[in-house]
């Protein structure tokens, strides 16, 4: 799976979440996801485990700390593949 | 989760200035509840002799869970379980409260009475490494000891009912995180609370009760979590629903 596949299938969970829906057609690696997109902080939790079903992968809390934007979940995934 | 040293320091300073004035600021605290906002606690005695049974017994780590209805719930929980004189000489079971930053920060003297009576102020929803630094300081704290309060709610419950679809992930994060650490569940309503709200009436009774459980699940990373948090705010309900069943009683 290539980035763009990846990035392409994290806009797609994250829109399931995003208040926004202007702002997620628009956005580019440095959207931020709560601020910008207007996902519930609470929300956050599902859409990186929503990630982990997706992609096959395992998510710690502390990687998690690290996800603000489209590109910082981009960069975790391809990591984690 | 390791802290660098100064915050180690700076948390051991805060937590030793409060000690030494908690012999002012936990009685007067206990006075504003009980004798100018007359505040009850339903079978208070027996509820004491539990908690203190329970910090007797144990030597797990401990982090207190309550509901979330007032802005008050973590004082009036501490108050409920511990009175004021015993904290005084049991000074690691005053908990650690994690107080919204936007509530008080705009005044000089609460932050500093926020400082004394052992609270590290927390953005709700604020940024992920913010909060990730706070969890880090209570975990840090817990894993040493003292015990902290978190909602098992993400804010009060707009419901008036325990709100199961957003438990608060940072408290199964945190069970997760401390070896061996046990949830302590604590349910408390006043008698004339319906909905949420920011203090309860002048002279309400409250109903106190708690359970204390080691969360368990098969996952690991954010999953694992969950599930405690999940289980935790489960547990929550059942003592709500034992709360209601009892007021359909009397």
């Amino acid at each position: 799976m290539d980035q763009s596949e990846i990035r392409a299938k994290i806009v797609e969970i994250i829109g399931i979440y995003a208040k926004d829906k202007d702002a997620l057609e628009a956005a580019t690696d440095e959207t931020n996801i709560l601020q910008d997109l207007k996902v519930n902080s609470a929300r956050l939790v599902d859409v990186i485990l929503d990630f982990e079903d997706a992609f096959d992968i395992e998510v710690e809390d502390e990687d998690a700390d690290n996800v603000n934007t489209i590109g910082d979940a981009v960069s975790l995934i391809t990591a984690k593949i | 989760m390791s802290l660098p040293a100064t915050t180690r320091f700076n948390l051991f300073v805060q937590r030793e200035v409060g000690r030494l004035l908690s012999v002012v600021w936990i009685p007067a605290s206990a006075f504003v509840l009980s004798v100018i906002m007359r505040y009850r606690v339903q079978d208070v005695r027996e509820l004491r002799r539990r908690f203190r049974t329970l910090v007797r017994t144990t030597d797990k780590p401990i982090l207190i869970c309550p509901n979330h209805l007032t802005m008050a719930d973590s004082a009036l929980v501490t108050w409920a379980l511990g009175g004021s004189w015993w904290y005084l000489f049991h000074y690691r079971w005053f908990p650690w409260n994690l107080p919204e930053y936007h509530n008080f920060a705009s005044v000089w003297a609460s932050r500093m009475a926020a400082w004394v009576t052992k609270c590290i102020p927390i953005v709700r929803g604020g940024e992920r490494g913010q909060v990730s630094s706070v969890l880090k300081r209570i975990q840090h704290v817990v894993s040493r000891g003292d015990t902290a309060i978190i909602f098992a709610e993400g804010g009060r419950s707009r419901t008036g009912r325990i709100q199961v679809e957003s438990p608060a992930h940072g408290m199964g994060r945190l069970v997760n995180s401390i070896p061996d650490c046990h949830a302590l569940c604590v349910y408390l309503r006043g008698d004339r609370q319906d909905r949420w709200s920011t203090i309860p009436k002048r002279g309400d009774s409250f109903y106190v009760d708690f359970e204390v459980f080691r969360p368990e699940s098969e996952n690991s990373g954010m999953r694992r979590s969950r599930d405690f948090a999940e289980q935790i705010t489960d547990r929550l309900v059942q003592l709500e629903e034992k709360y209601f069943a009892r007021r359909a009683t009397v």
